[in-house]
């Protein structure tokens, strides 16, 4: 067991890093330890940051929030629904998938791993709902970028390149998101019984109109059944979209879609606002692999490929759910079938996509890639990126690539 | 002109110049490359025409294999490039240096594929803004930013800059439409970072070359998102008798979980300029007047159009108008719009600064820059994209009399010092490039800026990308130029710019 240092200050955090940095001792960085993702690697210490916790300022007209890295996700939602907002990107629950129950860790965990829920292809990733931070490179230097405001161009977006870098360049120690007012009412319109192709002409359909979709996901008839909502037949495939804004604005463009897609008006119903959060909210949080002990990937395809994808793993012994209208598969894989899992792989880099290990066992961890960057040069890049942050390679080494 | 110190020429390679032109035939058809004083002039400078300098030579490539060519030549002979892509940039990102190879993009001018299924182009850089809304909208979409300079500016260009526009608080500037890119390092190396696929693994880089000014690498093409157009679109044009009941009700507006496509802020002497110069019909007893536009569903747009007016009200707006169709929708647009001819036409010369701000400083901003007005016995008109809290202001004088000029670019870095101490920052959409290079410090420390040249040497180890932008050469803060317009004679100055 690596020796655990718990700094509630960010100097603190510097001086700890600057003292490993000399001695060229690896740090494994943690926050919650809601989500063990990315490579399993083994480090002499570990940097906990949960302690690095507060708001530092919320200025609900400003439209943002600036918080220390380990204050917990769900006490900066709290915050925000005080005054009616939300990130709208909506950040995942993973605990339900690492543990079976909720626990959405540290906003400095969310930012490391850049996971956006269901609403990801309508308001952005939460890369595109972070403004600035501050942390401390492998040197142990303070580094910062961005500030408090959306249109600033001011220096390179270093904000960006933290996001979703796995701790592997710098252990934040204060983050500035962009928050948004909530919507007022959410409803989903649900077409049941019909395959994912035509799903997916359904979510193409609806974005090729001006009824601004906010949600659009596809569940197989084996997996629909874990849903537990009074209006949603869950014997059959599940094809849903969500439309979200003023009520008497949702209510018009659900009967507009109700309209357009006429041909399916026998198993058309429509899930009411509170269902239908509900619904998002499950299906956002990985709700349907609850706990699982298996191998839980994510999948990222150009929408038009993700059909063909499919269909080539239809009879294997794969669970899938669609999100993103069609731009995610999330896909769940026998622990111990590793020929499958490379087979998966290898298509999706056929497809133009790329995969991600999310969830794992750790023999499973140990073999197998996280990420599926077959681009030499940009594993090359990566590399002088990583040494430009941290020359000795001590932050989170190996977490994202190996020697990375 | 302000002094200004560029990067030490490097003599060995200018006195190479005949046989590296004739290196440079090998790798591109000859007629691409300019080496004859002439026809160099036009590359001499970009829109920020106070600064000039002839390069040593431009070429024009035609393709991705002939822009890695031409820059692993370079990089193998340690000679500078400074890309370009329409040259309307306000910062001078793509003024050359004396011994760089101008790399233009000019001939990158085709749209590969238009994708709806995907719902995404598939461009070469050198294409113009609008052409994409353009190549899009019989199917009813348009690519979502929109900087004032549309016409004219290049998609490559806006992703160096990350070009915003009027709309970016609801859509997000050019950094969260762009999907994809080809890229070719320094070395020659080409890169795609994303692709028609909603995000990438590993680190993102797509977002970090997203206004990297020309530093990091040279694009070859782009894949940008496009979304439907809205059903509705309705605006308000607003008054009120003074800059802070405005700013209010913007604060007010936002807070009361209304996000509008596009909110601007005029002030007295831009409203009085603007209405003269383009009869507007905007209100004249007021101290400033606001413009929302609201988009969606008609009923979503004719809702919220209600829930502004009461708040406007409770702001005390004295004059209110709903525009009543397209039409005069755009005609609210329209004195906006004229704001920078306005004041060309009102003084022969002027300096267009771009910081952004907290929005609930925008009074206090104001005030301090009436108040740098008087100190520096110049005078000022504002506008303010009120949505994401950037400021223009406009600082007028005559560069006839003598120390005019170093007085407003006095003036201008004062007030962009002034945006930094409330919480904003420096640029919001022109970049920093040479303009504020030397500002950089107020904003960042040394710690910050070398971290930043880092990277920038993770991506170009010998410097020779665009060098002596964005980051100070000296490490020392001094006064940087600005947007300087003499006599209406603005570089481009056909091309809106708001």
């Amino acid at each position: 067991m690596p020796e655990i240092y718990s700094p509630s200050s960010e100097h603190e955090v510097a001086d700890f890093i600057k003292n490993c940095n000399s001695q060229e001792i690896p740090i494994e960085i943690t926050g919650h330890n809601s989500k063990p993702i990315g490579r399993l690697i083994q480090c002499s210490k570990s940097l906990n940051l949960k302690n690095l916790s507060g708001i530092i300022e919320y200025f609900p007209e400003e439209l943002y929030i600036k918080v220390k890295a380990g204050t917990p996700l769900a006490l900066i939602e709290a915050e925000l629904d005080k005054k009616n907002q939300e990130l709208s990107f909506e950040p995942s629950d993973m605990g339900f998938l690492y543990n079976g129950k909720s626990n959405k860790g540290s906003v400095g965990g969310a930012v490391a791993c850049n996971l956006s829920g269901s609403r990801r292809f309508r308001a952005g990733a939460l890369r595109d709902h972070i403004l600035g931070f501050r942390g401390i490179n492998g040197k142990g230097e303070i580094v910062k970028s961005g500030g408090t405001v959306v249109k600033n161009v001011t220096g390179y977006d270093v904000s960006k390149l933290i996001t979703g870098s796995y701790g592997t360049l710098v252990a934040l120690t204060e983050i500035v998101l962009k928050v948004q007012p909530k919507n007022e009412e959410s409803q989903t319109l649900l077409v049941n019984n019909i395959n994912l192709k035509k799903a997916l002409n359904i979510f193409s359909k609806s974005m090729q109109t001006s009824v601004e979709i906010s949600g659009a996901c596809f569940y197989p008839a084996k997996m629909s059944k874990f849903f537990k909502l009074n209006d949603l037949d869950t014997t059959t495939s599940i094809t849903a979209i969500r439309l979200e804004g003023p009520k008497i604005s949702v209510v018009e463009r659900v009967n507009t879609l109700k309209k357009l897609f006429d041909e399916y008006k026998k198993t058309i119903s429509v899930l009411e606002n509170y269902q239908s959060r509900i619904f998002w909210q499950n299906t956002t949080d990985l709700q349907f692999f609850n706990n699982s002990p298996n191998v839980v990937v994510k999948i990222i395809l150009p929408p038009v490929n993700t059909d063909q994808f499919i269909n080539k793993f239809e009879n294997e012994e794969l669970k899938y759910v669609v999100d993103w209208a069609g731009n995610l598969i999330w896909a769940e894989i026998p622990e111990n079938d590793s020929v499958l899992l490379r087979q998966l792989r290898t298509e999706v880099i056929k497809l133009d996509g790329h995969m991600t290990v999310i969830k794992a066992p750790n023999h499973v961890r140990i073999k197998e890639d996280f990420l599926t960057t077959v681009d030499e040069n940009i594993k090359v890049l990566s590399l002088k990126i990583k040494e430009s942050f941290d020359p000795k390679k001590i932050l989170n080494p190996g977490k994202m690539y190996s020697g990375i | 002109m302000s002094t200004l110190v560029m990067p030490q020429i490097d003599q060995s390679v200018l006195n190479d110049r005949e046989k590296i032109v004739r290196d440079l035939k090998r790798f591109t058809n000859p007629i691409n490359i300019i080496s004859d004083p002439e026809g160099i002039t036009p590359y001499e400078t970009d829109a920020l025409s106070a600064y000039k300098q002839k390069p040593m030579v431009v070429v024009l490539p035609e393709n991705t294999t002939e822009v890695s060519n031409i820059l692993k030549y370079c990089h193998e002979n340690n000679i500078k490039i400074v890309p370009r892509g329409s040259g309307t940039g306000l910062s001078g990102g793509a003024l050359p240096l004396a011994d760089c190879v101008l790399l233009g993009l000019s001939k990158f001018n085709k749209i590969l594929e238009i994708d709806f299924e995907n719902r995404c182009v598939v461009t070469q850089p050198g294409v113009t803004n609008l052409s994409l809304t353009k190549a899009v909208e019989h199917n009813g979409f348009y690519y979502a930013p929109d900087p004032s300079s549309q016409i004219a500016c290049s998609i490559g260009g806006n992703i160096a800059e990350n070009s915003g526009g009027v709309h970016s608080l609801k859509y997000g500037t050019t950094t969260n439409n762009v999907l994809g890119v080809e890229i070719v390092l320094m070395d020659g190396t080409v890169m795609k970072f994303g692709g028609k696929k909603l995000e990438s693994e590993g680190y993102d880089l797509l977002g970090l070359i997203t206004g990297s000014e020309g530093l990091l690498g040279v694009l070859t093409e782009v894949t940008v998102k496009i979304l439907k157009k809205p059903q509705s679109v309705k605006a308000l044009l607003l008054g009120f008798q003074s800059v802070e009941d405005s700013g209010q009700c913007v604060s007010d507006i936002i807070s009361g979980g209304i996000i509008p496509a596009g909110m601007e802020i005029m002030d007295k002497p831009l409203i009085k300029a603007t209405d003269d110069y383009a009869k507007a019909g905007y209100p004249k007893d007021v101290e400033a007047i606001l413009i929302v536009e609201l988009d969606g569903t008609e009923s979503e747009v004719n809702i919220l159009i209600k829930r502004v007016e009461e708040i406007a009200k409770k702001n005390k707006s004295t004059y209110l108008r709903i525009s009543k169709n397209d039409e005069e929708r755009l005609r609210f647009w329209l004195g906006r719009k004229a704001a920078f001819p306005a004041i060309g036409d009102m003084s022969p010369d002027y300096l267009c600064m771009d910081g952004t701000i907290p929005r609930k400083k925008l009074a206090e901003v104001l005030k301090e820059i009436t108040k740098l007005s008087q100190k520096h016995g110049l005078r000022v008109a504002n506008c303010f994209h009120a949505g994401d809290g950037n400021l223009h202001p406009l600082i007028m004088f005559d560069s006839n009399i003598k120390s005019e000029l170093k007085k407003a670019e006095k003036f201008g870095a004062d007030i962009l010092k002034y945006c930094v101490k409330v919480g904003g920052v420096l640029t919001g959409e022109h970049g920093v490039g040479i303009e504020k290079r030397d500002l950089m410090c107020e904003m960042f420390n040394d710690e910050d800026i070398q971290q930043q040249l880092n990277i920038k040497q993770a991506f170009d180890e010998k410097s020779l990308l665009n060098p002596g932008k964005v980051y100070p050469i000296l490490h020392r803060c001094a006064e940087g130029g600005k947007m300087h317009v003499h006599k209406g004679e603005a570089k481009f100055k056909d091309i809106p710019r708001f």
